[in-house]
């Protein structure tokens, strides 16, 4: 039992580093860059497509694949114990 | 009138489609029983009908115009809040089958007097997120029948509170799913019909703040409801009444009169209303940056709060309970990322264009109102009403369906929770439960309408993010540290959440003495999650590092919170928490 929840835990970190890794560190890089704002897509900054477009898609991809990694954690704890 | 009429349809229709539902739900079987049908999708729709508010729906355009992109962040924060809610609480919280925040903190702590805690804080973050939907319905009811301020405010806590008492939208998944969908449709339909309308973005430059917000091709004229003091950015003119232009040089306040109409000549600059930014060049269009709402400490303020606090917010938490299970929870939860998502697209939209087509609202300093106005501005003529009313009757839903959901938290923490402790004794009997839940709801309601009349000139979006600061010090603490740390003791958790409450609070009333301030780190004061959360995590963990009371089953909570189901291991089987469910119901 120590051992899922310990497993659930580190799936749970490691699925928060990867969000920090994108999107804690993006107002840091756009703080430190400001070259992104003087560029223009379509006549918009490119760092407010950076904010809007690739964002949620990214955000829910690290929830999607969270969430089946850890059923599938609880899947295996399951087997481990009918067996 | 159509707005009028758009208005009145959505409001009766919730009300009367939660009050029927009610009925419904009991004649057929049990609250709960009925929401073991409910399938993810409409989970996901229900939670968010019940989470976007009047801060996502007016709010986030209201504050991009003034303080231009870095307003983006909010709805991003509003968004990743689920993410952190997925990765360390929805499944186990759901496993573990408390009901609401002071059960939990009871169950997992042993301790009665977390219990109360906990309520008390239910309370403090209830009250400030009703604020914000106050003041919005203020504002709504003043553009759809032009009444003044405080009738709107009046009117909305009034019926809402009405409602909750005689049980109608109590905790309705499909109402709530519904309002979803209305609120996307409300939002997305006018902005997209615009565009599609201007071909584009229109006047591409003002957009993007080149230049400061002025009068289009025609000349705008203002009639406001009291004096107001503004300031002209830049050199410009206006006429009072149809009399001889005023010109005022750049920088300098005057103060506008009240009840005439107010002329700003086509091209000229827009005064703006005290209080109240006109920003331009890359301070507006530069998500991060400078100082004011785009200072990076601000910044990670805001996401910190938003981030951790969406979990700590008690009418979002009880939506989870009706999963059936972990699994479910979870499967809910990322579907709830990809609606909200889908709905944050479009209110950056409408600060955008704000800016451009209603740049009066600069003048009466209600950029909040911008939802509202814009698609009737923008668009002249029946189409631009028929949107308008569209939006208005989004934000009645916003409103509605938001502040049903809390004053039901609210209400029910008070008369389950409060009342018991303070009188020393449980009330028997549905009756007298029940009143005391009706009496609870009607009391509730009077503070926060008072403070929304005078917080009037208080941006919506910074009135929410203090509710999700003291969320974001106090619940995700407890629950992160609970679910995930053996070592946490009613003591350490008691400490924690009072250091953070007492932080987050002191810091925001402090603000709203010093009228504000946005400069340096005393914008901390304006959002202070960097600072009071950690503290808060710090506090609980060393206090119950030294505390000697350990948690006695700790095992047994920890096999509850995170053994998935179906395999016999778990305390709170499922027997147990559909008796405790309709207790509650």
């Amino acid at each position: 039992m120590g051992r899922l929840q310990r497993a659930q835990f580190g799936l749970s970190m490691l699925a928060l580093v990867a969000f920090g890794a994108v999107f804690g560190v993006l107002p840091a890089a756009l703080y430190l860059l400001p070259h992104f704002d003087r560029v223009d897509l379509f006549g918009i900054p490119l760092s407010l497509w950076i904010l809007v477009v690739p964002m949620p898609p990214i955000f829910l991809a690290i929830g999607w694949l969270y969430a089946r990694r850890a059923d599938a954690l609880d899947d295996s704890f399951r087997d481990l114990v009918d067996r | 009138m159509i707005a009028l009429l758009a208005v009145g349809a959505v409001t009766l229709g919730t009300l009367g489609l939660g009050t029927w539902g009610v009925r419904f739900v009991r004649t057929t079987s049990d609250l709960l029983v009925a929401s073991r049908a409910v399938t993810p999708w409409w989970n996901a729709a229900a939670i968010s009908g019940e989470y976007l508010s009047a801060a996502s729906f007016l709010g986030i355009a209201g504050l991009e115009m003034q303080v231009g992109a870095s307003a983006l962040w909010q709805s991003l924060g509003f968004t990743a809040g689920y993410l952190a809610l997925l990765l360390f609480v929805a499944a186990p919280l759901r496993r573990y089958g408390s009901y609401t925040i002071p059960d939990f903190a009871e169950a997992r702590l042993h301790s009665p007097a977390i219990r109360l805690l906990a309520a008390a804080i239910v309370l403090v973050i209830g009250g400030f997120y009703l604020v914000p939907q106050l003041k919005g319905a203020g504002l709504a009811l003043n553009v759809v029948i032009g009444s003044p301020y405080w009738v709107g405010v009046a009117v909305v806590a009034v019926i809402v509170a009405i409602n909750v008492s005689i049980g109608g939208m109590r905790g309705i998944t499909y109402v709530q799913a519904f309002q979803f969908w209305l609120k996307l449709f409300a939002i997305a339909v006018p902005i997209c019909l615009l565009l599609i309308h201007f071909g584009g973005l229109p006047e591409r430059s003002a957009l993007f703040g080149e230049q400061f917000p002025h009068a289009g091709a025609s000349p705008i004229t203002i009639r406001l409801s009291s004096p107001q003091l503004v300031e002209f950015p830049q050199a410009g003119s206006f006429t009072v009444a149809g009399g001889a232009f005023v010109h005022v040089s750049a920088g300098k306040s005057v103060t506008l009169p009240a009840n005439v109409a107010v002329r700003i000549p086509a091209g000229g600059i827009v005064p703006v209303a005290q209080g109240t930014q006109a920003l331009r060049g890359s301070r507006w269009s530069r998500p991060i940056g400078g100082t004011g709402e785009g200072a990076p400490l601000l910044v990670y303020s805001l996401l910190i709060a938003t981030f951790l606090g969406t979990m700590g917010l008690p009418h979002v938490l009880v939506r989870f309970y009706t999963n059936p299970d972990g699994h479910a929870a979870r499967r809910t939860t990322v579907r709830v990322l990809g609606l909200l998502s889908l709905f944050y697209l479009f209110p950056s939209l409408y600060g955008a264009m704000g800016r451009a087509l209603t740049p009066q609202l600069y003048t009466t300093g209600q950029t909040d109102d911008v939802v509202l106005t814009l698609p009737h501005a923008a668009w002249p003529g029946t189409a631009g009403t028929i949107l308008t009313a569209v939006t208005c009757a989004g934000a009645f839903a916003a409103f509605l369906s938001t502040s049903s959901g809390l004053l039901v938290s609210i209400a029910g923490t008070l008369s389950h929770d409060v009342w018991p402790k303070v009188r020393h004794s449980v009330p028997s009997g549905v009756a007298t439960r029940r009143r005391h839940f009706r009496t609870a709801a009607a009391g509730a309601m009077v503070i926060p309408a008072l403070i929304a009349l005078v917080a009037r000139q208080v941006d919506i979006s910074i009135l929410v993010g203090w509710a999700f600061a003291i969320a974001a010090s106090t619940f995700c603490p407890l629950f992160l540290l609970g679910i995930w740390w053996t070592g946490l003791t009613a003591r350490g958790a008691a400490c924690g959440m009072v250091v953070g409450t007492l932080i987050a609070t002191s810091a925001i009333f402090v603000g709203l003495a010093l009228g504000e301030p946005t400069s340096g780190a005393l914008a901390l004061l304006q959002q202070p999650a960097i600072v009071s959360v950690p503290v808060a995590f710090l506090t609980m963990i060393t206090v119950s590092l030294t505390d000697r009371h350990r948690i006695p089953d700790v095992d047994a909570q920890m096999v509850a919170l995170h053994a998935p189901e179906g395999l016999g291991l778990r305390l709170a089987d499922e027997v147990d928490t559909s008796l405790g469910a309709s207790e509650r119901a």
